[in-house]
């Protein structure tokens, strides 16, 4: 794990091709058992009129706590920044990073809730969030430095399971994926790009990103990270069963704490 | 009803391909015009579009359909696909090329108005961007499918239409792997999300319009469907009882269509 940004975060990644280990494709199944066992502890067999939905926000804080990175402000920096890392994946060149970002995010969703709330915002609201989304843009591109293509870079990956019946639905989205999962050495590699500081939180989405892979592609991901444009810390974990097994037991507590304000 | 449901894994997958059933059905004149005469029965005042979606959705219409980076993935990238089957290109390169030609042909005055060629000449440098971003994902997931099957495949140059004669309706089915085995072909679709409970029966939509499309009426031997998000495929046969079923169910959706209007005139 490292604590600083290393000179591209791309290259640390990906790491030594000879050293990866082969793919393991055996774990995915007894990973959904333990999930669907412990589903069951908790809902039982009965069927529930809509489903409990865990995200990369559901795992981050326990209930009655604040998390600031939630704030609408926050929110809105996090989109934002997502879609610059987007436009960075392909190669694009960012000439201004609010005008650009804000582009992008409209012509993907057209209008919706937080975007109200961007348009509402007074011109030195703006402003300050225009200088705030040019620093973390900054920040974000000196350490991810250019991708290059045959590591096949995607963006926004998204992935869905239902479980129990769909009684528990799983959702996640990747900000940056690069391997392929054809290869038979481990390859896949996953960027995850906050604009808060790194904490507990970042850790268990981390694992979390990891898990839903695994569940998707039924072969394990070489490595997950984290990166933070506001600080520019970087946290790097090789994936392995007892990182998957953690993400298990937080999606359970997860919907334990759904479940019992039912 | 054969509906198979899977894992999307290489083994799974190939293993969908292999045990297809060997022999094609093939609809002939009077299935044509059997479905002809139930569609005329359900008269509309325009003109009618069905497809798999219009089927998963009981005939509800869904908001109008509008550009974006995530409703051109599919075209750019099934089209760039085709491109690195031809050329040795990168992904990104691919898309790139494919974007160009598309721009190419809004500035000679090929495309129309309304066309993905015409909007994506309009669109400003960032959304250009996500617009790549989201066909480099689509190919790259299409690429690794694609990579897994052992058989031969080929990406169509374009979805299967079928224009149901004097009914004034256009059915069409999504298709993006063509895999050939012998005599007999296997077709392959990828959707977003996750297969809900109407999946099936959109399957069923997307063989019968399929195998109305072909000219001789032969139908694939058997329709995969992939949610790569989720990870699962489902497939089902080309039977004749499939077939019926698809057909059954796109004449149910035209008259669920056409109730839903009735009740919003009045």
């Amino acid at each position: 794990m490292l604590d600083s940004s290393p000179i591209s975060v791309v290259e640390a990644l990906r790491g030594d091709r000879s050293k990866r280990p082969l793919i393991d494709s055996a774990s995915a199944s007894g990973l959904r058992s333990l999930l669907e066992d412990g589903i069951f502890e908790i809902i039982g067999a009965q069927k529930l009129d809509s489903p409990l939905v865990v995200r990369t926000s559901t795992l981050h804080q326990r209930f009655a706590t604040t998390d600031l990175a939630q704030s609408t402000s926050g929110r809105i920096r996090g989109v934002l920044i997502g879609q610059l890392l987007r436009l960075m994946s392909v190669g694009m060149s960012i000439d201004h990073a609010f005008d650009d970002a804000v582009t992008a995010w409209r012509a993907e969703v057209g209008s919706g809730e937080l975007i109200e709330q961007l348009d509402a915002l007074d011109g030195d609201d703006r402003a300050r969030l225009a200088t705030d989304i040019e620093a973390h843009c900054v920040t974000l591109t000196r350490a991810l430095g250019e991708i290059p293509a045959r590591w096949m870079p995607r963006s926004g990956v998204r992935a869905t399971q239902r479980l129990a019946g769909g009684n528990v639905v799983l959702r996640d989205v990747v900000d940056l994926m690069i391997g392929t999962p054809t290869s038979d050495v481990a390859s896949i590699a996953l960027f995850d790009v906050t604009t808060s500081p790194l904490g507990e939180g970042a850790e268990r989405s981390m694992r979390y990103h990891a898990l839903m892979q695994t569940l998707r592609t039924s072969v394990m991901p070489l490595r997950t990270c984290t990166f933070s444009s506001a600080t520019g810390e970087i946290w790097i974990r090789d994936v392995d069963y007892e990182l998957l097994a953690r993400s298990v037991d937080d999606v359970l507590t997860s919907v334990r704490d759904q479940w019992s304000i039912r | 009803m054969t509906l198979l449901h899977r894992r999307l894994t290489k083994s799974d997958l190939n293993e969908l391909l292999d045990q297809s059933p060997a022999e094609p059905v093939q609809l002939c004149d009077a299935h044509r015009a059997s479905l002809s005469t139930r569609f005329r029965a359900v008269g509309v005042p325009g003109h009618r579009r069905l497809d798999a979606w219009s089927v998963e959705r009981a005939g509800r219409s869904g908001s109008a359909f509008r550009w974006s980076p995530s409703t051109a993935r599919r075209v750019l990238g099934n089209a760039s696909l085709r491109r690195m089957a031809t050329h040795s290109v990168s992904v990104r390169d691919a898309v790139r090329d494919e974007l160009g030609d598309q721009m190419l042909r809004a500035a000679s005055g090929y495309a129309r108005s309304g066309s993905l060629s015409h909007w994506l000449a309009s669109a400003p440098h960032p959304v250009i961007g996500l617009v790549t971003a989201e066909a480099v994902n689509w190919v790259t997931q299409l690429q690794e499918i694609a990579t897994w099957i052992e058989a031969p495949w080929a990406v169509p140059t374009s979805d299967a239409y079928y224009d149901v004669a004097t009914a004034r309706t256009t059915l069409r089915a999504r298709r993006d792997l063509v895999v050939h085995n012998d005599e007999s072909r296997t077709i392959v679709r990828v959707r977003s999300g996750a297969p809900g409970k109407s999946a099936g029966p959109g399957l069923r939509a997307d063989l019968t319009i399929e195998s109305l499309a072909d000219h001789d009426g032969v139908a694939p031997v058997r329709y995969i469907g992939l949610w790569p998000e989720a990870g699962v495929c489902l497939s089902v046969d080309g039977t004749m009882s499939d077939l019926r079923s698809g057909a059954r169910d796109l004449v149910r959706t035209a008259v669920a269509q056409r109730r839903r209007g009735t009740l919003l005139a009045a």
